[in-house]
């Protein structure tokens, strides 16, 4: 049997791979309107996703050179920042992610409640 | 602020030059952004180190900002990499070896302990170093061993056929021996040739001097040919062209080889091997270059009927597979090469 330790480093191992994986949709669900870093990382919060410092800015580079945000500073305020928005491809993106996202949960939800609503589903077929 | 500018002048090291002075900008203000929400006055320095261990290290948030998946030889090419690195130090040690012999033999001198290993300790690494940057610089131009994102079809995958899998100890084998006989021919070409008297003159053979360019470059091509066959891992219609080329080539020079020890030995008055052995009780010196070169053209004479033999079986393959199959998709070239 695994060890305490050894589980508890493999949980915490998963769990980070799976917030990783919803990180981009989190992300781009909340730059609808222009936010930048620190103000995004409070939404994320206040919703109730915690997201490392760290992670979130190189993501916000990496989302913009993939052609998904949009990005220029903003010098209105006490002092320069730059402001991140989704922009059309990454407003499609999002959209197409959502539909995945809820498909997913769907299964999921079925998947660990331990009902077989497919399987039923195929078999009437 | 001293400690948040000389954090961010920190990143900003270890950043590329591009992007270096916009993510500094932005970093600045992030930072500033995170005191004013937690602190609301000027912060204490207490305050900003908290706050820049849990933005973490330079280095690591420097490299946050990289792209992902940097490698210089990355997982896609590791495996052939392993391989050919193995194979070039079993030969690098293989020549090594075979060269402390021959200068043993030649000049009935034991290679002293510590100089051997300098030897090694020059030749292991900077033959690793030249695999490890033709390695990297196939993984700068994202070459990759393996057809992946390609179309294929479940039904185009080949018959389990044992006589289109390559045989991978045949091929270490060829391009280690390649490997060991290609040193020697470059590095150590006075020393290809016998000893006319035991512990006497060493006599290096004139006809194999006059074709080293030629021997060199039909064993490069075989080496090359071996390396490729390795990573294919099945022969296919252009394998095996390739592999008829190289055998000609073989034979060819291997022909010419002969001629040549023939019109040596005719100039020097041999009418053969045995005839030679029989006369050699009444001769001195000059009759033991005979014998050698005798023995030579003898080796050479047997490597051109084996290679013969083999260019004959491998165009009988070729033959077969393109009938049995159509086509053969081990044929098929690797994508972006």
């Amino acid at each position: 049997m695994m060890k305490k330790e050894a589980l508890s480093e493999l949980h915490e191992k998963l769990t980070q791979e799976l917030r990783r994986g919803i990180l981009v949709l989190a992300t781009l669900s909340q730059l609808k309107e222009a936010k930048y870093g620190y103000a995004l990382i409070n939404s994320l919060a206040e919703r109730g996703l915690d997201i490392e410092q760290g992670t979130l800015y190189p993501l916000l580079r990496r989302l913009e050179s993939q052609g998904l945000l949009h990005s220029e500073w903003n010098v209105e305020g006490s002092r320069p920042r730059r402001y991140y928005a989704i922009n059309s491809d990454g407003s499609r993106l999002l959209e197409l992610l959502t539909v995945e996202w809820r498909d997913l949960t769907t299964v999921l939800d079925v998947l660990l409640d331990g009902t077989t609503t497919r399987g039923e589903n195929n078999e009437s077929n | 602020m001293n400690l948040i500018d000389r954090y961010v002048h920190e990143v900003g090291r270890h950043l590329p030059r591009k992007t270096r002075p916009d993510i500094q900008a932005e970093l600045r203000s992030l930072l500033i952004d995170a005191l004013e929400d937690r602190v609301g006055r000027e912060p204490a320095e207490a305050e900003v180190i908290e706050l820049l261990k849990e933005f973490g290290a330079p280095k690591q948030v420097a490299a946050s900002y990289y792209p992902e998946g940097q490698y210089l030889i990355g997982p896609a090419l590791y495996p052939l990499f392993r391989l050919v690195a193995g194979i070039v130090l079993a030969a690098v040690l293989g020549a090594q070896l075979l060269a402390w012999g021959v200068t043993y033999f030649i000049a009935q001198d034991l290679i002293a302990p510590l100089e051997a290993l300098e030897s090694l300790w020059n030749s292991i690494p900077s033959s690793l170093g030249m695999v490890v940057i033709v390695f990297a610089i196939l993984q700068w131009f994202e070459v990759r061993p393996e057809t992946e994102g390609e179309p294929w079809n479940p039904e185009s995958l080949p018959e389990i056929n044992e006589a289109e899998t390559v045989k991978r100890g045949e091929r270490v084998f060829g391009i280690v021996i390649g490997i060991v006989i290609l040193v020697v021919l470059v590095f150590f070409p006075e020393s290809v040739g016998f000893m006319t008297t035991p512990g006497g003159e060493f006599f290096t053979n004139p006809v194999i001097a006059q074709y080293i360019g030629w021997i060199s470059f039909s064993l490069l091509a075989g080496i090359g040919l071996d390396i490729y066959l390795l990573w294919q891992r099945r022969w296919g219609t252009t394998t095996r062209i390739a592999k008829i080329a190289t055998d000609l080539l073989s034979v060819t020079i291997l022909f010419l080889l002969v001629q040549g020890h023939t019109a040596w030995l005719a100039n020097h008055g041999s009418s053969g091997f045995f005839a030679a052995l029989e006369r050699l009780p009444d001769t001195i010196g000059g009759g033991w270059q005979v014998i050698g070169m005798e023995a030579f053209r003898l080796a050479f004479g047997v490597a051109l009927i084996i290679s013969s033999l083999e260019t004959l079986v491998m165009i009988f393959r070729m033959a077969r597979a393109n009938l049995k199959n159509g086509y053969s998709p081990g044929a098929l070239p690797p994508s972006r090469v």
